[in-house]
């Protein structure tokens, strides 16, 4: 085998307080897609940019076909044909797809952007990533997967060689998702080598030639395309043998807490939704993303209020206008955008997690300060939220321990009825299985728990039973005995064809 | 209590210039003007801050203190109102007001700097409507009325000096303002709202309540700060009665460490803002001839003041963050 | 620590670097000092403060010039440091002075206290130096009868109506153009039509000293009523912006201009014909003769006290004949030699 295209030897990078990278090496051969995989905090997105230009190492040797270079800026990067798609994309959503492709690149004529040459260079790009949209569409009207095809078909017209995606599938649908690792292999095929970040470890046994796994900033292992296997993966990743990733064991549901007849939720008002919620049990609600998941919660929670139908809480009739009432009655939601919705970032540990507690536990409109203080502690101990004290800004805190903190912040309300909402994105496989193990006590506990995920492995894995809906419907329910990936799929897409 | 720090250093190194520079600083006459000057204008920040907090803006402070400054003399005066009846006229105004624009900002989602900005013109314009453009002033009359704004209290044991009695308003306004925003549930709701106001609806806070009480609270303390503005100068215009006065509580709020992005602000430092505004302007007065350059100076110590403040925090950001990431790779 | 510690030094630096040469504290450097304080910003002011600068060096008085941009507020503040500072002596223009003779009282207890421009009878003020604005009103609405000697529709256009002053002028030149006997407790409100003696007065527009508004109102004017005859401009400011107006739509000429004050385009419009004529206030003598008087005053010179305590700085009429011999000894008088 000759050199290979792109290799790392040796990378270190220190930022104040930590150490980052600690000698990192990867090697990239030509025609390949490599999967970088770790826990978060392992390294991935520091190796990334530097690779990308973004960051420059302490020390270490970047080599291109054996020889050895300086990445210096992301323009010295793409001029040696690498390319970083980032995780939120950076397309311009008021320009249309053949400017965002050739944006700072434009071909003039005449002083002004060539337009027609730009619109008939940009069909081409298009065409290589199998995206069929007019160039002169504008970005912000395209479905997010055909937005991350723009990217792609971007770095192509650079002539990136190597593609770095950091997480590509987190906001895709999986009919998107499919589509894209279709350009993936069909890049691969075409000679181009993707560097593959991933925390979807079915993804990446799909994809991936091989995996080199990231952890504390350190090489823990590669594996071989024969190799790949979720165990195997997860053990180099948290250094430990999870012998069972799932902890579920089956609940004997108890009473029905939350009765649902007939809701219709402002963003699909012609679909009536009816299902029941029992005390201890887990339901899953799987679908694809648009299939009005997080809208039904938002409705039952009373963010969204609903136009129609009935909503009984341990026997009780109620039709929450807003969070409060919801709160009112023993329903806590998981919102699905954490930073957005779930944690106020510049608060402290303390601040978010006594926040929807302060009503319950004022004293005539004052604060309890004790009060405060004492859940918060209850809640990190609890919790294992993993913080220097409970003064901390959540800002600071992984992703894992400020879902934690958003946990907390309800749990410290006792629910009856615990709503999740794709409670594990973005976090890392030891916390996301800590999330598991927590979902298991309070179900044990008697707390009826909804949750909706877009990662099958997860809704197999944790549900006792599961709703599955398609366009606003609930098209299914699958008890656990019938609980399998084609009977979810065959339901979430109501027999419409899967982009293959 | 770091934030407000630096703007209180810098305070006490303006003050300590302008008393080497002038004689008549320290004198108890000027030492009046000043706080009867930093209680005017204090009065209508803690109020405008209050709405900075939830991540708003009140553009119509300096048009409610001029409705309220020319609407108090002319209903006495013009129209012979009662005092009770007048002054309950104008404090039902100026919390109409502030419901009027909460309902407005949350109800119908219309963003608060259009909607104050409007106010800064309607109330403005009302103003000089009724009064016909004329200035409206109290003559020899209502003297005790004025005293609640020229009143001097004597403190024991200080000779030379007496309290403005507007003071004393500043003082108890501070004072319920810091303890419903540090205490009680409601002010650290507004401080979560202004941090992320999707959040806090998603905790269960009725963050649309909030945001109109914060209006509230802001337009009636500038009807307050207007009738007290009003009693302390006897008349009136309506034509620029309280001009820019939004901006002058703004830059103190601001100075004071409230961000505009909202969730952050002190009232003590509100107060030590407030009152640098009015000793600069003091110093520049007392100690040069070129009183019209005096807000090029206010402005570049407002720009100095806020960029320092952010360098600070950017710098304790990122130690905060160092500090973080090492806590979490330790094993627990 | 350290870097607020810098800036807090940039800021001193910055600070004691607006201290002028001029030393602070009265008496240090033995000249007295006396202040002459306007009641807004304005050209006519500009004017004024050559000729406190001009006495000033003549009497051996250090003398300021101070122009309050916030109104009554502003002016109290002023005025409030000033007597914090220690001065001898100042002249004041008072925004409203039935309701500041609390404070005009205040700075007479602790200074030597002049009025000038607009007088404040109830309060202790020595001497009010200044004209009668009523008189001068009535010889601008002279000039309006003397422009159209047939009569016309009139437009009046003013900076604002709450100043005595302001409200004497435009009475007097109402009452001059209907024909009234002299009356200066009369009061019109600015927005009725007032007819008589051949003419129609149209209204009185203010623009609060907002340039822009004030060229609003003009062009507003036109609009609705586009064959008015003659504008009259009764604030210093008012007649450029309408000779600007009336170039841009064409009417230079056709539309008679009264003016007041003595702009240098009012003053070139006269020289061209575009104006009429205008009627003066000397602003240079008010700035003069305030601190010659405080300058004497602080002297303990009680003598300038006249018995009706007012110096009269009389108005004039200038027109085409007599234009280019005013605006030379004007331009003596500011040192603006171009």
């Amino acid at each position: 085998m000759s050199a290979p295209l792109l290799e790392v030897r040796k990378l270190s990078k220190s930022f104040p307080g930590v150490r980052a990278l600690k000698g990192v090496s990867i090697a990239l051969q030509p025609a390949e897609v490599l999967a970088v995989i770790g826990e978060n905090g392992a390294g991935k997105s520091t190796l990334m940019k530097i690779l990308a230009g973004v960051q420059r190492p302490d020390s270490g040797a970047i080599l291109m076909n054996g020889a050895e270079v300086e990445i210096r800026s992301v323009h010295d990067a793409l001029a040696r044909g690498i390319a970083l798609i980032h995780q939120e994309l950076n397309l311009a959503d008021n320009l249309d797809v053949a400017s965002n492709i050739f944006l700072g690149r434009e071909p003039l004529r005449g002083g002004l952007v060539d337009t027609k040459r730009i619109r008939r260079e940009a069909r081409k790009f298009l065409d290589a990533v199998g995206l069929d949209v007019d160039p002169a569409t504008l970005v912000g009207t395209l479905p997010i997967g055909c937005q991350q095809l723009v990217e792609i078909a971007k770095a192509l017209s650079v002539n990136a060689r190597v593609l770095i995606m950091d997480e590509p599938t987190s906001s895709l649908s999986a009919g998107e998702a499919e589509k894209l690792f279709k350009v993936i292999h069909d890049l691969r095929s075409s000679g181009v080598s993707v560097i593959y970040i991933s925390h979807r470890l079915g993804e990446v046994k799909k994809l991936a030639d091989r995996v080199t796994v990231l952890r504390d900033g350190e090489n823990a292992g590669d594996l071989a395309r024969e190799e790949i296997s979720h165990n195997g993966m997860v053990k180099l990743m948290v250094g430990r043998d999870i012998s069972q990733f799932y902890p579920h064991e089956p609940h004997t549901p108890g009473q029905i807490v939350l009765e649902v007849a007939g809701i219709r939720t402002p963003a699909h008002p012609g679909h009536a939704l009816s299902f029941t919620l029992c005390a201890g049990e887990i339901v899953g609600v799987a679908g694809l993303v648009g299939a009005g998941r997080t809208e039904m919660l938002e409705t039952l929670f009373g963010v969204t209020p609903a136009l129609g139908g009935t909503m009984l809480v341990a026997g009780k009739e109620i039709a929450p206008r807003s969070p409060l009432e919801a709160i009112g009655v023993g329903l806590a939601l998981v919102p699905e955008d954490r930073k957005r919705q779930g944690v106020i970032l510049e608060m402290t540990v303390r601040d978010n997690v006594s926040l929807a507690s302060l009503r319950k536990d004022q004293r005539a409109g004052f604060r309890n300060g004790r009060r405060e203080r004492e859940l918060s502690a209850e809640m990190i101990g609890s919790l294992r939220i993993k913080t220097p004290h409970d003064r901390q800004i959540v800002q600071f805190l992984s992703g894992g321990n400020q879902q934690k903190v958003v946990l907390g912040k309800w749990l410290a309300l006792r629910p009856r009825v615990l709503f999740l909402d794709e409670p594990t994105r973005g976090i890392d496989v030891g916390a996301k299985q800590e999330i598991y193990r927590l979902m298991e006590e309070l179900a044990r506990e008697g707390v009826a728990i909804l949750f909706v995920s877009s990662e099958m492995e997860e809704i197999l894995g944790m549900s006792d039973r599961a709703l599955v809906m398609h366009e606003g419907r609930i098209t299914g329910e699958l008890a656990r005995a019938g609980l399998s990936d084609e009977a979810v799929m065959r339901l979430a897409t109501a027999g419409e064809k899967v982009a293959a | 209590m770091k934030k407000i720090l630096g703007i209180t250093a810098l305070l006490a190194l303006v003050c300590i210039i302008t008393a080497i520079l002038s004689e008549g600083f320290l004198s108890g006459y000027n030492i009046e003007n000043l706080a009867r000057r930093t209680a005017l204008l204090g009065i209508i920040s803690i109020g405008v801050a209050f709405v900075i907090i939830t991540g708003g803006i009140d553009l119509s402070v300096g048009s409610v203190v001029c409705l309220v400054g020319c609407g108090l003399p002319w209903l006495l005066t013009k129209q012979n109102w009662s005092m009770p009846a007048a002054l309950a006229a104008v404090a039902l105004v100026s919390v109409g007001i502030g419901i009027f624009h909460g309902v407005i900002i949350t109800k119908l989602r219309i963003a608060p700097f259009v909607v104050t900005l409007c106010g800064l013109m309607m109330y403005r314009g009302i103003a000089r409507g009724f009064t016909q453009d004329q200035t409206v002033g109290f003559g020899g009359e209502f003297t005790g009325l004025r005293t609640l704004a020229t009143g001097q209290i004597s403190i024991p044991f200080v000779d030379g000096f007496t309290l403005p009695a507007p003071c004393v308003f500043l003082l108890v306004a501070a004072l319920l303002a810091a303890i419903f925003l540090n205490r009680t549930i409601w002010g650290r709701y507004m401080l979560a709202l202004g941090r992320n106001e999707e959040a806090a609806r998603y905790s269960g806070i009725n963050t649309d309540r909030m945001v109109i009480v914060a209006y509230v609270i802001c337009s009636a303390l500038s009807g307050l700060g207007g009738m007290l503005y009003v009693l302390d100068s006897n008349t009136a215009q309506p034509v620029d009665f309280g001009n820019f006065y939004e901006l002058y509580a703004i830059a103190a709020a601001v100075l004071g460490g409230c961000s505009l992005r909202g969730g952050e602000g002190t009232i003590v430092g509100i107060l030590v803002g407030a009152a640098l505004i009015m000793v600069l302007r003091n110093m520049i007065m007392l100690t040069t001839n070129y009183t019209n350059i005096e807000f090029a100076i206010i402005g570049a110590v407002l720009l100095i003041g806020v960029i320092a403040d952010e360098l600070v925090k950017r710098y304790a950001m990122r130690r905060r963050a160092a500090r973080a990431l090492l806590a979490e790779t330790k094993p627990s | 620590m350290k870097l607020t510690t810098t800036i807090l030094a940039l800021a001193a630096i910055l600070v004691t670097g607006c201290k002028p040469s001029a030393p602070s504290g009265s008496g240090s450097s033995g000249k007295k000092k006396v202040a002459f304080v306007t009641n807004g910003v304005a050209s006519f002011w500009t004017i004024a403060s050559a000729g406190v600068k001009a006495a000033g060096e003549k009497f051996g008085v250090d003398a300021q010039t101070l122009m309050p941009a916030e109104g009554i507020v502003g002016q109290k503040r002023m005025i409030e440091d000033l007597l914090t500072r220690g001065i001898d002596g100042i002249a004041v223009s008072p925004i409203d002075p039935a309701n500041q003779t609390g404070l005009l009282n205040e700075a007479a207890k602790r200074t030597k206290l002049v009025t000038h421009d607009s007088d404040a009878p109830d309060s202790a003020r020595l001497i009010y130096i200044g004209m009668d604005n009523y008189k001068a009103g009535r010889l601008c609405g002279d000039l309006v009868r003397e422009a159209m000697p047939k009569g016309g529709s009139v437009m009046i256009f003013i900076g604002r109506l709450e100043q005595d002053n302001a409200k004497r002028r435009r009475q007097g030149t109402i009452d001059a153009i209907l024909g009234r006997p002299e009356n200066p407790a009369n009061f019109d409100p600015p927005g009725t039509v007032l007819e008589g003696n051949g003419f129609k007065i149209l209204g009185t527009l203010t623009d609060e000293f907002n340039f822009a508004k004030g060229k609003a109102n003009v062009e507003d004017t036109l609009a609705k009523h586009p064959d008015v005859n003659c504008m009259v401009g009764l604030f210093a400011y008012n007649p450029p912006l309408m000779l600007e107006v009336l170039q841009q739509a064409g009417k230079l000429g056709q539309v008679k201009m009264i003016a007041f004050d003595e702009d240098d385009a009012t003053l070139a419009g006269i020289q061209k014909g575009t104006v009429h004529g205008t009627v003066v206030q000397n602003p240079y003598m008010y700035g003069f003769k305030s601190v010659e008087v405080l300058a004497e005053l602080a002297k303990g010179n009680n003598a300038v006290i006249p018995a009706n305590k007012f110096i009269d700085i009389p108005a004039r009429q200038i027109r085409k004949d007599n234009v280019d011999e005013f605006w030379a000894d004007l331009k003596a008088k500011t040192g603006s030699g171009k």
